[in-house]
């Protein structure tokens, strides 16, 4: 964790000093939120920005270490394919979480066969971890238009409205789909949805299932893709994609972990669900992501030519747990913000609307640790209170009832969140930019599909609860019926890497060193058993710098 | 030559690249050409013939013997003229450049050959997915029906002087002179059978003269400044000046115009930013591909038709495909005879099978699952099939493969299955 003052409250004397009270005053605001942002939010760190030298968005501002691995070789050449077994299939679906299994899902219904390729297994994801659940405007004083409203006023007006639209009207039947596919969500005594409100939003939207959500949209997805007949290869992340005679992209380069060997997939359409960038550590911060979200997605397209928007915007979490140290980076659910608990900084005083929108929230808590009146531990970890006793103070035995992932957190931590509070500190969350789409999730590249956390557009610089989990399935069912559609008129073509030729000509042009290679597939603390090593990964092993 | 670069200094000239704009082509040097032509049009082929222009979609063949024989019809009747832009081979885009950015160089062109054979009906025949070509090449004709030189031309000729932009069908095939007359006349491009040779029944019968863009792209630029001038253009003993489509392996491919006999080496090194990676020359495929590889050793042939051809290859349209160390051979042979394979018209049996059975036993060579006995029964198709063909796609095929089989046995003979 890496608040640049290691000044604050020690932990001990925080923790014995706190008490629980039911109500506390929200002071006024010192800062106007756009000056808060520019202050204190990670984005605005100079020393952590660059701008790309090489490709389609060449001249944009990017983080450095993803413009580090988009400036990368490749990790594979010509010789490596000699001899490569080519497999056949009509539409090719890399990434095996929410959004990847319902477009599967939606091309195989219209008749495709579909293969479906993972770089751990169906269902290792993000959508998992979503826990606060999922928008869509179906309460009756709700609107699309009012999802919409929401949406691009939190995207600090960044979002491309035609995507939001299609997001904002899409939701009640996601939501329809949803159930339909088998998944559960809390309902009222009347069995109607309930719903709640999230952090930056006007109306109470947010569908969920307990604090769960995720896992239990990736259950019903994961058993539906499982009795289909989509093809599932588990442990095969994509090292390239493969370009073809017409300027496209058709299909892949698979290297299998268990067999070893690099596999060609010749696909009429492909769709890449690789998911966000969290254990890249940007600006060393934990994250909530999962082992995956390397941003193997963003490089992949990048080189093929599509072109990606937003690459110096993240979403930083305000509610990860930061301490113990081992948890560290665990996502706590906006849910219980939504639901009215509070942040307290060390001398026990709110310091911001905690329902604002997440950039505002991250932002106060790391301007209270960077101005002393943050909490220390002795694993020199700075953070706030999320004030858990306060809320069961007001509304008794809701943290049991609504929040069993959360207590079952506690437990691990050996805190009892009834009586103490948990201490936090902004996680590194989501991927706000991305590869450019249009509605359908089509790239700039014919063939191929952006769909999930690896697009763009839709959140604009900042994402609210309850859009990832709507995006996936809303953009994830639409790509899914366009690539299936896409097959049927598709010429066969003569697959090719001539774009890593190019890619090799750019950075030789300039003068970048081609030392490093991408995509990065795995965090550089992964360890790997000997048996499971192969040249693939060794030669990335030994190229870091 | 007086140039301190050699490079685009006529064709593609970057002062002249700008589209279907006459007005600025006539301010610029256009009309020049056309005017001393006709002034003088007895001279037209005397001063081509001095100059020597070769056929450059890949023949090389004397223009003005071409000329000569649609000269000699008889001029009671329309007379073709069809400007082939099908250009579809592997590797080559020098006409899409011609067409799009300089259509003016290459419809004067053609009306000078138009004059000086007495053709009327000049037939742009274009590539159906180079959409930009066909749009440029469509508003640039319309430009010229409003001066006074298609009036002139017409009552020098005795008949009108037509224009028509076609889309061609988009077969690789379509490019063979006799398909592409098929292919105009709205059938399936077939290539024919010679005799009749299309100079005396051509296109709907009647007397047809086929020259490539780039050929006709070079007419105008010979009138305006003399076949010396052009013959000076050229390095050694060559004429003029050739568009190499550079690709592969190397850090800057594309389209340079170079003084035709400009070395192998020169065009990959100096002009092309030298190999990618710096890794070794492999093999340069040229121009089709369907022609002898050139290895390492053929380095300093100089890039005209005469010297590649003693080095036992052919310039073809000058495309040069390089391929470096680390780049399998036999994967690209697969995918360059796959190609002839499906783009071969079917009509004679010994091409439609032989490119497709030749291609099948590649790709099993190449993913490993190959036999020496299917490397013998590879070996004897390019023995026995060469010159089965109406037309050059099987030989051009054959070419390519026996060429790797010589200069690259062991990679034939490395991925084989034992027994």
């Amino acid at each position: 964790m890496n608040s640049t003052s290691a000044t604050g409250i020690a932990y001990q004397e925080a923790i014995e000093q706190y008490r629980p009270q039911p109500e506390r005053p929200l002071p006024e605001p010192q800062l106007e939120n756009r000056k808060l942002l520019k202050k204190f939010h990670p984005d605005h760190i100079d020393s952590s920005r660059t701008r790309l030298n090489i490709g389609i968005n060449r001249g944009d501002n990017c983080h450095k270490q993803l413009a580090q691995l988009l400036q990368s070789d490749s990790r594979i050449s010509e010789a490596d394919l000699a001899g490569a077994a080519t497999i056949n299939t009509d539409v090719l679906v890399i990434g095996g979480g929410g959004a990847g299994c319902a477009a599967a899902l939606i091309a195989e219904q219209q008749g495709a066969n579909v293969l479906l390729a993972t770089k751990l297994r169906l269902g290792d994801s993000n959508t998992v971890m979503a826990e606060g659940g999922i928008q869509a405007s179906i309460n009756k004083e709700d609107s699309p238009q009012n999802h919409f409203d929401d949406t691009i006023r939190a995207g600090h007006h960044h979002g491309d409205p035609d995507l939001v639209s299609q997001l904002a009207l899409d939701g009640p039947d996601v939501i329809r789909w949803l159930i339909q596919q088998g998944m559960q969500f809390d309902l009222d005594e009347f069995g109607d949805l309930l719903t709640r409100r999230a952090g930056g939003t006007s109306s109470d939207r947010i569908c969920f299932y307990r604090d769960y959500t995720g896992l239990e949209m990736m259950r019903v997805l994961r058993e539906a893709v499982h009795n289909s007949n989509i093809e599932v290869w588990d442990y095969c992340p994509t090292v390239e994609l493969l370009g073809d005679d017409m300027k496209g992209c058709s299909g892949a380069v698979i290297s299998s972990l268990k067999e070893r060997k690099y596999i060609q997939i010749n696909a009429k359409a492909v769709i890449l669900a690789t998911g966000g960038i969290g254990r890249m550590h940007l600006n060393h911060f934990p994250t909530s992501n999962h082992f995956g979200a390397t941003g193997d997605g963003l490089v992949l397209a990048y080189r093929m030519g599509a072109a990606l928007r937003d690459l110096d915007s993240f979403q930083y979490h305000p509610t990860g747990l930061a301490h113990p140290f081992h948890l560290a980076g665990m996502l706590i659910t906006e849910g219980v913000r939504s639901c009215g608990t509070y942040l307290l900084n060390g001398q026990g005083e709110r310091f911001i609307d905690e329902l604002s929108a997440r950039d505002i929230v991250a932002a106060a808590v790391i301007r209270e640790c960077q101005e002393g009146r943050g909490i220390l531990t002795e694993d020199n970890q700075n953070g706030v209170w999320l004030d858990t006793p306060g809320i069961e103070l007001r509304q008794p035995g809701i943290l049991n009832q609504r929040f069993p992932k959360l207590m079952h957190l506690g437990r691990k931590a050996e805190i009892d969140l009834t009586q103490k509070p948990l201490l936090i500190y902004p996680t590194l969350h989501y991927q706000n930019g991305g590869v450019v789409i249009n509605e359908n999730g089509e790239t700039s590249v014919p063939g191929l599909f952006c769909i999930g956390e690896v697009s763009g557009g839709i959140h604009g610089k900042n994402r609210l609860m309850g859009n990832a989990l709507l995006e996936i399935i809303s953009f994830g069912r639409r790509a899914g019926l366009m690539a299936a559609q896409r097959r049927k008129n598709k010429r066969s073509s003569q697959l090719s890497i001539e774009h890593l030729n190019q890619l090799r000509r750019e950075l030789t042009t300039a003068e970048i060193p081609l030392d490093c290679q991408g995509p990065l597939l795995f965090p550089e603390y992964a360890k790997f058993d000997l048996d499971s090593d192969y040249e693939g990964l060794r030669r990335n092993r030994s190229s870091k710098p | 030559m007086s140039q301190t670069s050699p490079l685009n200094q006529v064709l593609l000239h970057p002062d002249r690249r700008f589209g279907a704009d006459l007005e600025t082509w006539l301010i610029d040097i256009g009309g020049e050409g056309l005017e001393k032509a006709i002034q003088a049009p007895d001279e037209i082929l005397p001063t081509i013939r001095t100059a020597n222009l070769l056929g450059l979609g890949g023949s090389g063949f004397p223009t003005h013997v071409k000329w000569e024989f649609i000269a000699n019809e008889s001029n009671d009747q329309d007379k073709y003229l069809i400007c082939n832009g099908n250009e579809d081979e592997p590797g080559t885009f020098k006409d899409r450049i011609l067409l799009q950015e300089t259509p003016h160089q290459v419809i004067e062109g053609a009306m000078i050959t138009a004059l000086a054979t007495g053709a009327n009906q000049i037939v742009f025949y274009i590539n159906p997915d180079q959409t930009e070509s066909l749009e440029a090449m469509k508003e640039a004709v319309n430009q010229w029906d409003e001066t006074q030189y298609i009036n002139q031309i017409s009552t020098l000729l005795g008949r009108p002087l037509e224009f028509y932009v076609v889309a061609s069908s988009g077969h690789y095939i379509g490019g063979e002179e006799t398909a592409a007359i098929e292919s105009i006349e709205g059938k399936f491009p077939f290539p024919r059978g010679k005799p009749p040779y299309p100079a005396q029944q051509g296109l709907f019968g009647l007397p047809t003269l086929i020259n490539n863009t780039e050929t006709l792209a070079n007419v105008s630029h010979i009138m305006r400044n003399g076949a010396e001038w052009y013959i000076n253009q050229g390095a050694g003993a060559a004429h003029g000046t050739k568009i190499f489509s550079l690709s592969g392996d190397v850090l800057r491919p594309g389209a340079y115009e170079l003084p035709m006999g400009t070395p192998l080496d020169e065009l990959i090194y100096t002009h092309g930013g030298g190999m990618l990676l710096d890794r070794k020359l492999k093999a340069v495929f040229t121009g089709g591909p369907s022609n002898t590889i050139l290895t390492p050793r053929d380095l300093d042939v100089p890039l005209d038709f005469d010297s590649v051809q003693e080095r036992r290859s052919s310039l073809g349209t000058g495309a040069m495909i390089v391929i470096s160390e680390g780049t399998g051979i036999v994967r690209r042979v697969t995918e360059y005879v796959s190609f002839f394979a499906n783009s071969s018209c079917g009509q004679c049996p010994s091409c439609k099978t032989g490119t497709y059975y030749a291609s099948q036993l590649l790709s099993r060579i190449d993913s490993g699952n190959g036999t020496r006995a299917d490397l013998d029964t590879l070996i004897n198709l390019t023995r026995i099939l060469p010159g089965s063909g109406r037309c050059h796609l099987l030989d051009g095929a054959m070419k390519l493969l026996d060429s790797s089989l010589y200069h690259f046995m062991n990679e034939y003979e490395q991925p084989l299955r034992r027994n």
